[in-house]
Order: structure tokens, then sequence, then C-alpha cells
């Protein structure tokens, strides 16, 4: 069993650009599993109000300038992070999530007069988090939400961008917040209970030990990856929750493409959320199925939408392709520019193909490659749809809950609008993180 | 009519001088370009959105579009009429699961053929020789089996320079295995007439079927200096049992007893067939008068300084039935030089360093619903060749 300390409360172990191979070695996981429960009772009794403070304060300080992390934030295109961890966004999650009652966090409510119960959220314990390669940054989400719920994490990081994460936690330990009461709340709360780590992909002892260590096994991934996580052994009682391999696509509807300049907004709100996480989010779209019989047919709306794809792509410019990425991206180029029409800059930046005989889901090709699709109607694009579909962008406006309502019902998780693909929001993938995250008491 | 690829062909493949080669086959490049441009529209349509025009030639072949490999799984290509078509060949479809798809017609085939045969030639001294085929004997009644026909096609072309054909192996469930007796007597025999001659083989047969076995008996067959093994399929089976070019290598001089740089691996690919890049042991491969060969930035798709590691780009202008002239491989290589044995001038080559990894299994979004993605692999019924 090799264990690689990326991040504890002694801060990070590794840079920014570092490889694992590069972190020290863990003396002893017991060690820090004993140190991560101590933080953790720490965090019990901290206030959630507080907890959303802390995270609050450390979404304006990593937004600021001068901030070390506001140009990781930029170079990973994780802007949408800072805005996740604003107050309003974690308190309306922690009330959707907990059934209307974040205060359970904190101690015993009386939820109706109608029930003479008080009921409370208790944390778990030690929440591991497996994180995945492509989009490390989630293991942040699902940390976080685990945080609030006061339980203890630890992230098991890819070999992919090791030394994201232990800088964007040691990004909590340095902020403090100030409640209304002018008490101080340290960041170093989150980092002592808080530890990040890495294991080969073969050491089967210490993925072992780590599961039968968890409270919780939180398993982002692909296939492959969370099915190994969650055939490993386990406590009984220990909690799984699973986000594995998922596809997005965005469906407009003709009503929203009257004119170039509706056409242009719906553009520009896809191409925002398809270079959030550099398209290799679940919840990025690939396909985009564009309803005949608009102002704006599909092929200008693909031509309109290479336009957007380029204005948003100098702002946010994206990660390296590697080389079978890069080949990748020409092939679809190339055959589009034979059979239809691909739009697209001058290096591999982005690219967006139409062919008006093209049916049904594309193969995704990642690298900011949208494939556009006409449909005759909004609803034909259900049958596309299965449980392996997460979002579903939605510019519809007629009919928007029936459509919703049969493509959900076919499996997809959510269908927000387009423009918001991209933003974690709660539920996600079926399910309330956070109420798996705490174990529900009463006493009567 | 195709004067300037015949003139080219008419060249020797290696040897000669840089200028001339380049004028030759700059010329031979245009000629099929404007060939490919007039006879086949989606070739055409993609030229003209890389802006190239038949009435303006290539001045040099870092300006000539090329295309990617994969292409060729997605879009049918072809450039002569159905009627003209004599074959149809697929790839092997390693790591997409959708095979290239390569139509043939007599033109290109005589090409092809005129190209192997002059390469084999210098390749071989100019004599044609006994080989010792590490397969199974692809008998009428085993053609059924497809991947053992597939082998056997594969190899076909080779064996034009063979004046007798020997083979060794025998079916043993999923993997051949080597008959010994049928090695040794066939080998005793051909040393004991004086003959030169040469194995060939897929590498994974020749080491897991012939080297490795023999190795570990501690079995040498103790070959003249001027017997070849060569040896083409690509390495992917042995990488993934940790096997690479020096293990095989040291491993198979010592069983055959013969130098290194007589064991020889064929480099070629089904979208260009009939140019082969033998190594002489250790990688380094020259590039015909034939061909030219690039390396590309992956990141910026230009042309990579020498040594610089980058994806692969074959031209050729040989292809007549489909416009395989100038195809951007998913394999990543660099260019190398080196000084002639005589040290008079500095050959050029290039060195295949693998395929570009496939992108790390996407930890969400990487999911395609099967039932509802209608894969458009094509179904025609072909053979297998090609040797990447």
């Amino acid at each position: 069993m090799k264990i690689r300390l990326l991040f504890d409360a002694d801060g990070p172990h590794i840079s920014l650009d570092a490889t694992v191979e590069e972190a020290p070695i863990a003396t002893s996981l017991e060690s820090l599993l004993k140190r991560l429960k101590t933080g953790q009772e720490a965090l019990r009794s901290i206030a959630l109000n507080d907890l959303i403070g802390l995270c609050d304060a450390a979404a304006k300080a990593w937004t600021k300038a001068n901030h070390p992390l506001a140009n990781v934030i930029r170079r990973y295109g994780l802007g949408f992070l800072p805005l996740w961890m604003r107050r309003g966004n974690l308190e309306t999650t922690c009330a959707r999530s907990l059934r209307g009652y974040p205060d359970s966090l904190d101690r015993f409510v009386h939820w109706s007069a109608n029930d003479s119960a008080h009921y409370r959220a208790q944390p778990r314990g030690l929440v591991v988090h497996w994180v995945a390669g492509n989009v490390p940054v989630l293991g942040l989400l699902s940390m976080l939400q685990a945080l609030l719920c006061k339980n203890a994490n630890l992230l098991k990081a890819s070999h992919v961008s090791p030394g994201l994460l232990p800088q964007l936690l040691q990004g909590f330990a340095d902020v403090e917040y100030v409640n209304p009461q002018g008490e101080r709340i340290a960041g170093t709360l989150v980092s002592e209970a808080t530890a990040a780590i890495y294991v080969e992909r073969d050491d089967r002892e210490a993925a072992c030990a780590l599961s039968e260590a968890a409270d919780v096994r939180v398993a982002w991934g692909g296939r492959e990856a969370v099915e190994s996580v969650m055939r490993l052994p386990r406590r009984l009682g220990t909690e799984d929750i699973v986000f594995g391999p998922k596809t997005s696509f965005a469906v407009i509807g003709a009503e929203r493409l009257s004119n170039e300049a509706d056409a242009r907004r719906v553009a520009q709100a896809l191409a925002r959320d398809c270079v959030a996480f550099d398209q290799q989010g679940c919840n990025s779209p690939h396909t985009v199925f564009v309803e005949l019989g608009g102002a704006i047919a599909p092929d200008h709306f693909a031509a309109v939408l290479g336009e957007e794809m380029a204005r948003v792509t100098t702002q946010s410019p994206p990660m390296e392709l590697s080389p079978s990425e890069a080949a990748r991206v020409l092939t679809v180029r190339t055959e589009y520019d034979m059979r239809g029409e691909a739009h697209y800059g001058a290096d591999l930046a982005w690219t967006v193909a139409y062919a008006p005989e093209d049916q049904g889901l594309a193969e995704p090709c990642y690298g900011r490659t949208l494939f556009v699709r006409p449909v005759a109607d909004v609803f034909s694009v259900v049958p596309w749809v299965t449980q392996e579909v997460q979002t579903i962008g939605l510019a519809v406006d007629d009919s928007r809950h029936a459509l919703a309502d049969a493509l959900t019902g076919r499996g997809a998780a959510r269908c927000p609008e387009v423009g918001n693909m991209r933003l974690y929001d709660s539920p996600w993938d079926g399910l309330f993180p956070m109420d798996r995250l705490v174990r529900w008491v009463s006493t009567g | 009519m195709s004067p300037r690829i015949d003139e080219l062909l008419a060249m020797p493949p290696f040897g000669v001088e840089p200028e001339a080669k380049s004028a030759a086959l700059l010329a031979a490049v245009n000629e099929a370009m404007r060939h490919h441009y007039e006879h086949c529209p989606p070739f055409r349509r993609w030229c003209d959105k890389q802006g190239y025009r038949p009435s303006t030639p290539i001045r040099d072949m870092v300006s000539l579009p090329f295309l990617p490999v994969g292409i060729f799984k997605r879009v049918e290509l072809s450039s002569v009429g159905g009627d003209q078509v004599v074959r149809v060949l697929t790839s092997s479809a390693t790591s997409s699961q959708i095979p290239s798809r390569i139509v043939l017609d007599q033109v290109t085939r005589n090409r092809q053929m005129r190209a192997l045969t002059a390469m084999m030639t210098h390749l071989l001294g100019g004599q044609r020789r006994p080989f010792i085929v590490l397969d199974v004997l692809p008998t009428p009644d085993r053609a059924a089996e497809q991947e053992l026909s597939a082998r056997a096609a594969g190899m076909r072309g080779y064996l034009m320079a063979a004046t007798s054909k020997h083979y060794v192996l025998r079916e043993s469930g999923a993997m051949p295995t080597l008959d010994v007796d049928q090695l040794l007597a066939t080998v005793g025999q051909l040393k004991k007439g004086g003959q030169q001659f040469c194995f060939l083989g897929y590498t994974y047969l020749l080491y897991q079927a012939v080297v490795r076995p023999l190795y570990e008996q501690g079995i040498c067959l103790d070959l003249p200096e001027n017997v070849f093994v060569l040896h083409f399929g690509g390495w992917k089976k042995l990488q993934d049992q940790a096997v690479d070019r020096a293990t095989l290598n040291a491993q198979a001089a010592a069983v055959f007893g013969i130098p290194t740089r007589n064991i020889r691996d064929l480099y070629g690919f089904t979208e260009q067939l009939g140019v082969i890049y033998p190594d002489e042991g250790n990688g380094f491969r020259e590039i015909p008068t034939y061909t030219e060969v690039l390396v590309r930035n992956p990141q910026t798709m230009q042309v990579a300084p020498l040594g610089q590691v980058g994806l692969l780009e074959f031209i050729c202008p040989l292809p007549n039935s489909y416009p395989g002239i100038a195809i951007l491989l998913d394999d990543l290589g660099r260019i190398v030089e080196r000084p002639s044995e005589d040290g008079q001038v500095v050959q050029r080559g290039f060195e295949v360093l693998g395929r570009a990894a496939r992108a790390e299994p996407r930890g969400c979004g990487d999911t395609l619903p099967s039932q509802v993605y209608s894969a458009d692999a094509p179904a025609t019924a072909s053979v297998t060749e090609g040797n990447r």
C-alpha cells in the first residue's frame, strides 16, 4: 500500500503543476484518518451559517485580481466555482437538499405542528471522494457539500492535474470569516477536516483500506472507474453516491429562432455551456437539436453558433488537446467539410459541425465540438433519451414542461435553460447529495 | 494517363538525390491532386474549403492539404467508378472499432505492386529467395477462418519476393504454436542448399510463437549472417505484455544467431499500401523516393522541427482510386537524420514512437447510449490488410 499525500492540515504537499510522483508518501493511513476525525469533531461545533459564510468569504477572496487562485481559476476555466460557493447558492442548495430545514444540521428542529417529533441531520463521519480525472474540481463540489454537512473529507485525486485540488483546499485554509456576532471562523477548520491523497489504480490494498474507512463513498468518473469503486469492500451501512458517466445535449425550439438576435442569444448561452469544463463535464453539450420552422434555419444557426464559439473561446481559451483529441477534431472537421458544413477557426480551439441528414445523438468528439442536427419537432428527440443522459439544455417556450416531463420520464436528470447547463445544482443525477451525506435522526 | 507518377515509380526506391526526389515527387503529387479533385466530389469540397485550386500547383509538401486517417472510417472516398473497383480493404480498427474502408482499382494495385517490388528488391538485395513463413499454412478449408485469412492477406504482397514458402506454425487453440521439428528441418535444408533465405511474420507471432519459446529453451538456429527476419503488424499486442523492440530484437538475435540489424520491422498502413518503411533493427526508417514524411505538432498542426515528436504525416501519390495522398496518422513519431555509411550525405528518416494514446476515460460525458447511436461502420465484406 502506497498512499501519496497531496494535502492535509499542514497544507499542500505538491505544487500546482507537479506530478503525483513528486508527492510524499504518507507514513500511515491510520494517523491521517485519526487527524481527520479530530478535525471533524471541531467542525461539528460550527453553525451551518458560519460554514456557509466561510465558503462565501473564500469565493470573494479568490476572485480578487491579486489573489493567487484567481489565475488558477482562469487557467482551468473554473469561473463557476466561486459563484457556486456564494452564500445565496449554498443556502438554496442546503434548503433544497435538507427537506427545507437546513437548521437541522445544527440542532433538533420541529418541522410541523402536526408532527410532534424533532429532527436533526447528523454528519455521517468520513466521506471519501474518488475524483474524476477529466474534471477534478467536481470532487470539490461533493466535498463542499459534505463539509457543510460537517463531515470529514478524504479526496482520492486522479493523476491528471493532481496539484489543483490541494491549491484550492489551501484557498479555504487561508480565509477567515467574521460572523454577525463578531466571532472569527478560521478557514483552517476546513483544512483540518480535509485531506487529499493519490493511490495507484492497481493498489488494491490502499483502495480497500480507503473504502473500508469510508462512511460515505462518493465516486465520480467513467463506468470502469465507478464500478471498480463500488466493487471494493465496505462496512455495513456505508452510503454510496455514484456520479457515473453521462452525456448531455441541447434542444432549440423554433420559437426561439424567430430572428437573428434571438438565435444569437441562444447560441451565446450554448457556447458558454460548451466551454465550461472544456466540454469535459457530464453536463457539457455535444449535440444540439434545432427545430425546423423557425426564421433561422438549423444550418444558419450552426453558423451563428460558430461565431459565438469563436467569441467565447477568445474569453476562455481551451486547455491543450492531446494528440488523439486533436486528430479526432481534425477528422470531424474534414468529414463535415466533405459532406456537410464545418465551422471552425484557424486553430483547433472549437468546431461546429452540421449536416442536414444527421440524426440522433452524435458521438462526442470533445475539444469544444458541437454537432448541430435538425429535428422536425422538439418532441422527436425524446426517443434518444436514456438513463445515461444527464442534462438536456432547453431553449424552448412552447410546451416546455410537457417536453421536460417526457425527457426526464425517459431518464434525463435535468432540463435547465440553455446557458444553465453548466451550473451544478441540486438535485444532481437524480438525487439531493446532501440528503445522502447526513443521518436523519429524531426525538419525540 | 499519369506520366508524373509513372516517372516517379521508375526511380529507384532509395539513393536518389534529394533535389531530384523532391521535384519528381512534387510533380507526381500535383498530378494526383488534380486527378482526385476532379473525380472525388467529397474530396473536391474539402479541397475547396482548404483553399486548394487545381490550377495552382502545390509548391512544397508542407502546404499540401492533408487528411486525418480517421476520415476513411467516416466517409467513403472513391475517385473511380464502382465498376473499376477490384477490391475493398478494411483496416484493423484497433482503437475505434470502426475500420477504415479503402477502395482499390487496378491502377492503384499495379502502382502498389511496383513500389513494393522495388522496395523488397532493395531490401533483399535484388534476389528473390525462400521464405520461412512464421504462420499457419492458409489451406482452402481454413480460408474461411477470418483471422487466418486476414493474416494471409496481410502478407501476400511480401511473398511476391519468395521463391518458395515454408510455413512453420500450426494451429493450436487461440494462439498458433511453432512446429519446432518443421522449422529445424526447413532451416537445415535451406542451409545445406546454401541458399539465402529469410523469415517473415507478424510481430506478435514472431515473438510469442517463435522467439520466446526458443529463447526460453536456449535454442540458437545459428543462421548465416545474410538471413533477414522481416516482421510487421504493429506492436500493440506485445506492448500489452510489456515487450519492447529492444527485448524482441535481443532475443531474436540470440535465437536466430544473426545481427539485430537484420531484424527488420516493416512499418506501413492500409491507407497507403505498397510503401513500406523497414527499420534496421534500431527504429530508424529511411524515407523512400516515393513518399515524404512530415511530423506535425498536434497543438498547431504546423510542421514540427527536426527531432520534435508529433503526429506522422505521409505523402504518397500512388493511390488512384481514393484520395489518400497526404494522410495524417494517429501515430506519434519524429524526423531524424544520420550520416550515410560512407559519411558523404545525410540520410533523412523517421522513428515511430507509438500510437497517440486515446484520451483518458472520461469521468463523465463519455457515455453514448448504445441503442440510440447508429455507428457508421461500413458493412461491405472485405479483407483486412495493412500492418499499422
